[in-house]
C-alpha cells in the first residue's frame, strides 16, 4: 500500500546517495526525488484516494518522507557545492578586485614612528607655531643678538617682523613657559631655512625636537634614551657614536652618529644637556634644574632608511613616489 | 678647511698611521670629513670647524689639540727673536685707530730693501696642501702664517702709500675702493678700512686694496698684524658679499694675542727668505691684549653628577693641563681654572664639563635610563584625531601629500592679498606667501601627476594654513584639505569605472565629521577663492565653521593648467578635536525590529533635497529613524523641468513592534505632504 511505496522511494534514494559524487549528480537527486515530478509529488496527490480515516497516518508518514529527502538533498549539496558554484568554467586567474587604499605621506610615517618611540618612554607630544618671533627661536636659546643665524640671509622674515621657526627648538622653550618640571616631551613639525633646493637641500623641511627636565639628570641618561631609541628605529645591533659638537642651546653638546652599512658613520641626532642660560631664559633656576635635549632631521632619516636620492621627491607628490610606501 | 699633516708635524709628534689622528679628532669634536693626498704627498685632513672653536682654524691650533687628545708635548713654531729686533718705529709713521672698540690693537712694521723673491719649496707645497694659489713670497708668507697660526696679516706695498700715516677708521660715504680681486665696491659709513692719509687702502680684515697690493716686484711694504672685532667684519663681508680666509677667522674671533706672535713669525720668515735691508720696529695703537680671558671654579662633584660618571679628580686636572689651562688646586676636590685668551668659549663652569668630557671619551660615559614619572601622559586629542583622519582617507584611497607652506600670490584677488602674510626676504619669487588654503599646493600636484598620466588623483594633507586677522596678527591653523579628480573609481572587471564628482568629494569630508562625533553639520552655499561660484559651499555647526568646499574654477584650472574638473574641500581640524574629547556613550540597541518605505517622486528641478529631508522628518514624527535619498532621476520619462528623488524611509520605535497598517497610514501622510508643497507626483510602490 502507500506504506510500502515510502518503504521503496526511501530505499531507492538511500542507493541513489551512495552513488553520488559530484554537485551535479546531487542536483540531479533533488529533482529525481523532490521535484515536481518525482514520485512524493505523485505520493500527495494519491493521497486524495486515501479513506478519511487513513488520512491523518499517511499524510504524516509521506511527510517523514519529505523531510528526510529535503535533509538529505540539502546535506548533498553541502558536501558537494551547489551546482551554480560549480556549474561554469571557473577561471581562477581572474584578478581579484583589490579595494582602494591610499597612503600615508612617508614623512608622516617616519615622524609617527620616531614619535610613538618616544610616546612609549613617557614623552609628551607637543605642537607649536612656525610663524615664531625672534625671542622663542633665537634669545631663549642662547643664540647671541649679533649671531649670523639670525641674519635674514638664514632666516624668514614676515612683513610684520615675525619669522618662521628655523627649528623645532622653539616648542621647547614654550613648553617650558607652560609647564613646571619634571616632564619630557618631543616636537615634531615644519622648520624653514632660505636654502636653495638641491638634492639635499630644501628651504622648508622637518624636525623633531625632545627634551626631558628634572631636578637631577645627567649625560649618562641622554646616552640612555638615545641608544634606546636609535635600537628601537634601526635595530638592537646598533653601533653608535658620540660626537662633540656645538650647538648655542646645549652644554655639552654632540653629535650622534650611527654605523650605516658600507658607508661608515652617519650622522642622525644632535644632543646635549640644556645650557643654563636656557633654563634662565624661562625663568627656571639652573640650580635647581638639569635637562638634557635632542633633535633630528626627518627628512635624512627618511631618506637614510628608506634609500631616497633626493629629498625634493618628498615635496613633489608625485604619485608613483606615493604609492610605494603604502 | 684643509688641514696639512706634514705641517702639523712641525708641532707635534704624529705617529703612523695617520688615519687614527683623522678618528681622534672627530671623537674630539674637530670633524675630519675626508683625508686626501695633495699632489707632493701630503696626507690632507678636510675638516669642518664648529663656530665655537675658532682656535682650531689653524695648523698649530689642530696640533695643540693633537698634543691634548694624546698628552704629548707641543712645539712652538720658530719665530724671530724680539730682543734682536729693532725698538725703533719707523721714522715718522703714524698709525691711528679711530675706532678704538672695532680694532683695539693693530701692529705694523715697515720691511725695507726687499732683495730676494724666490719662494720656498716647503711654503709652496703646504699652501698647494691647503688649496690656496702661490701668488708672491711676502703674499705667500702672510698667507702661510695665517695657515699656520690663525692670525691674518696684511702686506701694504709701502711705496704707493700716500703719507706716512695708517688710520683705522669707518669708511666715507659712496667711498670707493678696488679690491685685489678686481672688483670695485661702494663703501658706506658702517665698513672699517684701512686707510693712508689720502683714501682707503683695505677692507679691514676682509680683504686688500689693488691700489696698495704687493706684487713680486714691491722692495719696501708696510706689514699689519692687528685684531678685530667680528662683528664689522662680518657686516662688511655680508655687505659686499667677500668671503676670505681672513674674514672667515676675523667673524669667528681671532685670538688677540695671536698679534704679536704671528708678526714675529712673519719676520722670521721674511728675513730669512726675502732678505731685506732693514726691518723698523713696531709702530702700534691700542693695548696689548690680556692673556686670560676667564677664571673659573670647578669641583668633581659638578663634573660627575653632571656627566653621571665617576670620573677621578687626577682625570680632570690632567685633561684641563694638557688643553693649555691653567689648572690651580683649591682643595681635594675643587680647582681654580684660568683659561688662556686662545679659549674665550670657556666662562662657566659646564663648558669646562664638556672639556672633560671630550677627552675623557663620551664613549667610556656609561649608559643609563631616566625613572619613569608618576603622571599621566595622554595622547593628545589634537594627535588623536589626525591619526584616526589619516587611517580613514587610507582606507578612502586618498594619497597623503606634503606642499611648501609658502606659494605664489597667483589667483587671488588684491582685497584677500590683504589677510595673507606676506615674507620680507623671500628666497625666490614665486615662494613669497604663506598660504592661506592648501588649494594651490594641491593644484600644484594634481598638474605635476596629470602629466604623469595618472588618471585618478584623491590626496589630502594636513598642515598648517596662514592668515592675518585685522589687527594684522598672524595667526596659524591645523588644516586638512583634500582634493580630487578623474576617476572617483577605476573600472574593473566585476565594476564600470565613474569620473569623480563634487558629491564624492563632499561624502568624504562628511566621513570626516563623522569621524570626529560630529553630526547635524549645515552645508550652505558660499563662495571661496579658486571654487566656482556656482558649486561651493561651507559647513558649520552650530554657526561655527568648519571649512569649505566646491569645484575649482575654470580661471585657477587655467593658472594651474588642468583640463579635467577638480573638487577641492578643506576642514578645520581643532573644532574636530574638541568634539573628539566628548566621550561616546553607549546607546541601547533597538529591541524592536525597523521598517522601510520607499518614497519616489517628481519634482520640480529647484527642489532642494534637504529641504524634502526635512519636510519627510517633519510629517513623519519620532518614528522616521533614518531617510536616505538612493535615486537620483533626471531626463528620459522625466518631463523638462522636473526630476525624480527616490528616499527609503526607516521607521522604527524603541518600545514596541510597530505594526504594516500603521506605517502604511503615516507613509501615506508624509507623501501627502509633499505632494501639496512640492505639487510631487508619487510612482506607485
Amino acid at each position: 500500500m502507500i506504506t510500502d511505496h515510502i518503504s521503496q522511494i526511501r530505499a531507492e534514494a538511500v542507493l541513489a546517495i551512495q552513488q553520488i559524487n559530484s554537485a551535479a549528480q546531487a542536483e540531479a537527486f533533488r529533482v529525481q526525488f523532490l521535484g515536481k515530478k518525482s514520485r512524493l509529488t505523485g505520493l500527495f496527490s494519491f493521497l486524495k484516494n486515501v479513506l478519511p480515516a487513513d488520512k491523518a497516518v499517511a499524510g504524516a508518514e509521506i511527510n517523514t518522507l519529505k523531510v528526510w529527502l529535503q535533509g538529505s538533498a540539502d546535506e548533498l549539496q553541502v558536501r558537494f557545492g551547489a551546482a551554480a558554484e560549480t556549474a561554469s568554467f571557473f577561471d581562477s586567474t581572474l584578478p581579484g578586485i583589490i579595494p582602494p587604499s591610499g597612503s600615508t605621506h612617508l614623512l608622516t610615517q617616519t615622524i609617527e614612528e620616531v614619535v610613538s618611540i618616544f610616546e612609549r618612554m613617557g614623552f609628551d607630544i607637543a605642537e607649536g607655531p612656525e610663524v615664531e618671533n625672534t625671542f622663542h627661536n633665537f634669545t631663549a636659546l642662547n643664540v647671541p643678538e649679533d649671531h649670523p643665524a639670525r641674519d635674514p640671509k638664514d632666516t624668514f622674515y614676515t612683513d610684520q617682523g615675525n619669522l618662521l621657526r628655523t627649528q623645532t627648538s622653539t616648542v621647547q622653550i614654550r613648553y617650558m613657559q607652560s609647564h613646571k618640571p619634571p616632564f619630557r616631551m618631543i616636537a615634531p613639525g615644519r622648520v624653514y631655512r632660505p636654502d636653495t633646493v638641491d638634492a639635499s637641500h630644501s628651504f622648508m623641511f622637518h624636525q623633531i625636537e625632545g627634551l626631558l627636565v628634572n631636578s637631577k639628570v645627567n649625560f649618562s641618561e641622554l646616552k640612555g634614551v638615545l641608544h634606546l631609541f636609535l635600537r628601537e628605529l634601526f635595530g638592537d645591533k646598533v653601533k653608535m657614536r658620540f660626537r662633540p659638537h656645538f650647538f648655542p642651546f646645549t652644554e655639552p653638546s654632540v653629535e650622534v652618529d650611527i654605523e650605516w652599512k658600507n658607508k661608515g658613520w652617519l650622522e642622525v641626532l644632535g644632543a646635549g644637556l640644556v645650557d643654563p642660560n636656557v633654563f634662565q631664559a624661562v625663568g627656571y633656576d639652573p640650580q635647581a634644574v638639569k635637562g638634557f635635549a635632542f633633535g633630528m632631521g626627518v627628512e635624512r632619516l627618511a631618506m637614510l632608511r628608506h634609500g631616497i636620492p633626493d629629498i625634493r621627491l618628498f615635496y613633489e607628490n608625485d604619485l608613483r613616489f606615493l604609492r610605494q610606501f603604502k | 678647511m684643509k688641514i696639512s699633516t706634514d705641517w702639523l708635524k712641525d708641532f707635534v709628534d704624529l705617529k703612523p698611521p695617520i688615519p687614527n689622528h683623522a678618528e681622534a679628532l672627530t671623537e674630539a669634536g674637530l670633524e675630519v670629513e675626508s683625508i686626501e693626498k695633495s699632489a707632493s704627498g701630503d696626507t690632507v685632513f678636510q675638516v669642518e670647524v664648529t663656530t665655537n672653536r675658532p682656535d682650531w682654524l689653524s695648523h698649530w691650533g689642530v696640533a695643540r689639540e693633537l698634543s691634548a687628545i694624546h698628552g704629548m708635548a707641543l712645539l712652538k713654531p720658530v719665530i724671530a727673536d724680539e730682543k734682536k729686533l729693532s725698538r725703533t718705529p719707523p721714522a715718522g709713521w703714524k698709525v691711528i685707530a679711530k675706532d678704538s672698540e672695532a680694532c683695539p690693537y693693530y701692529t705694523g712694521i715697515l720691511i725695507e730693501g726687499i732683495t730676494e723673491s724666490k719662494i720656498p719649496d716647503f711654503i709652496l707645497r703646504r699652501l698647494e696642501s691647503c688649496g690656496l694659489r702661490s701668488i708672491n713670497l711676502i703674499v705667500d708668507i702672510t698667507n702661510y702664517v695665517l695657515l699656520e697660526l690663525g692670525q691674518p696679516l696684511h702686506a701694504f706695498d709701502a711705496d704707493k702709500l700716500v703719507g706716512k700715516q695708517i688710520l683705522i677708521r669707518r669708511a666715507r660715504k659712496s667711498e670707493k675702493l678696488i679690491l685685489i680681486s678686481g672688483a670695485t665696491i661702494e663703501l658706506n659709513e658702517q665698513d672699517l678700512v684701512i686707510a693712508d692719509s689720502e683714501k682707503a687702502l683695505a677692507l679691514a680684515g676682509v680683504m686688500g686694496g689693488k691700489e696698495s697690493e704687493v706684487s713680486a716686484l714691491s722692495k719696501n711694504i708696510f706689514l699689519e698684524s692687528a685684531h678685530f672685532i667680528p662683528r664689522p667684519v662680518r657686516d662688511s663681508a655680508r655687505r659686499h658679499l667677500l668671503s676670505t680666509d681672513s674674514s672667515y677667522r676675523f667673524e669667528r674671533r681671532v685670538d688677540p694675542c695671536l698679534v704679536d706672535m704671528a708678526r714675529l713669525r712673519a719676520i722670521q720668515l721674511i728675513s730669512e727668505y726675502a732678505k731685506p735691508k732693514t726691518i723698523s720696529g713696531v709702530i702700534c695703537a691700542g693695548q696689548k691684549p690680556n692673556p686670560i680671558v676667564a677664571k673659573i671654579d670647578l669641583a668633581q662633584d659638578f663634573v660627575t653628577s653632571t656627566l653621571g660618571c665617576d670620573i677621578k679628580v687626577n682625570q680632570i686636572s690632567s685633561a684641563l693641563t694638557r688643553l693649555g689651562l691653567e689648572v690651580r688646586t683649591v682643595s681635594s676636590k675643587a680647582w681654580k681654572v684660568t683659561v688662556p685668551s686662545f679659549r674665550a668659549d670657556l666662562t662657566r663652569p659646564i663648558d669646562l664639563v664638556e672639556e672633560v668630557a671630550r677627552l675623557y671619551g663620551f664613549s667610556n660615559i656609561p649608559e643609563t635610563l631616566p625613572t619613569l614619572l608618576p603622571g599621566a601622559v595622554s595622547m593628545r586629542p589634537e594627535r588623536r584625531i589626525q591619526k584616526k583622519i589619516r587611517e580613514a582617507m587610507v582606507g578612502a584611497g586618498f594619497n597623503e601629500t606634503v606642499t611648501f607652506s609658502l606659494i605664489s600670490k597667483e589667483g587671488f584677488a588684491d582685497a584677500e592679498l590683504e589677510a595673507m602674510v606676506h615674507l620680507k626676504n623671500p628666497l625666490q619669487a614665486g615662494l613669497e606667501w604663506m598660504r592661506p588654503s592648501m588649494l594651490p599646493s594641491l593644484l600644484s600636484v594634481v598638474h605635476r601627476n596629470l602629466r604623469h598620466g595618472a588618471d585618478s588623483i584623491a590626496l589630502f594633507e594636513i598642515a598648517n594654513v596662514y592668515r592675518r586677522d585685522s589687527k594684522k596678527e598672524v595667526s596659524e591653523e591645523k588644516t586638512i584639505g583634500f582634493v580630487l579628480t578623474g576617476k572617483a573609481r577605476v573600472g574593473q572587471w566585476l565594476d564600470p569605472s565613474r569620473e569623480a564628482a563634487y558629491f564624492d568629494l563632499k561624502g568624504v569630508m562628511q566621513g570626516v565629521l563623522k569621524l570626529s562625533g560630529l553630526s547635524s553639520e549645515s552645508w550652505e552655499p558660499a563662495n571661496s577663492p579658486g571654487l566656482s561660484s556656482s558649486v561651493s559651499e561651507k559647513v558649520s555647526v552650530e554657526n561655527f565653521l568648519l571649512g569649505y568646499a566646491g569645484q575649482v574654477s575654470q580661471s585657477w584650472l587655467k593658472l594651474w593648467d588642468i583640463q579635467t574638473p577638480v573638487f577641492y574641500g578643506e576642514l578645520r581640524i581643532s573644532p574636530l578635536s574638541s568634539a573628539m574629547m566628548s566621550k561616546k556613550v553607549f546607546r541601547e540597541i533597538p529591541k524592536y525590529p525597523a521598517m522601510e518605505r520607499d518614497l519616489s517622486m517628481m519634482v520640480p528641478e529647484q527642489v532642494y533635497c534637504h529641504q524634502v529631508i526635512q519636510d519627510i522628518q517633519d510629517a513623519g514624527g519620532t518614528l522616521v529613524q533614518n531617510i536616505q535619498l538612493f535615486d537620483l532621476f533626471q531626463g528620459g520619462r522625466i518631463p523638462k523641468g522636473c526630476k525624480n528623488f527616490s528616499f527609503r524611509v526607516t521607521y522604527l520605535s524603541r518600545d514596541r513592534t510597530l505594526t504594516a497598517d500603521e506605517i502604511d497610514a503615516l507613509h501615506s501622510k508624509i507623501a501627502q505632504v509633499l505632494a501639496t508643497k512640492y505639487q510631487a507626483q508619487f510612482q506607485s510602490h
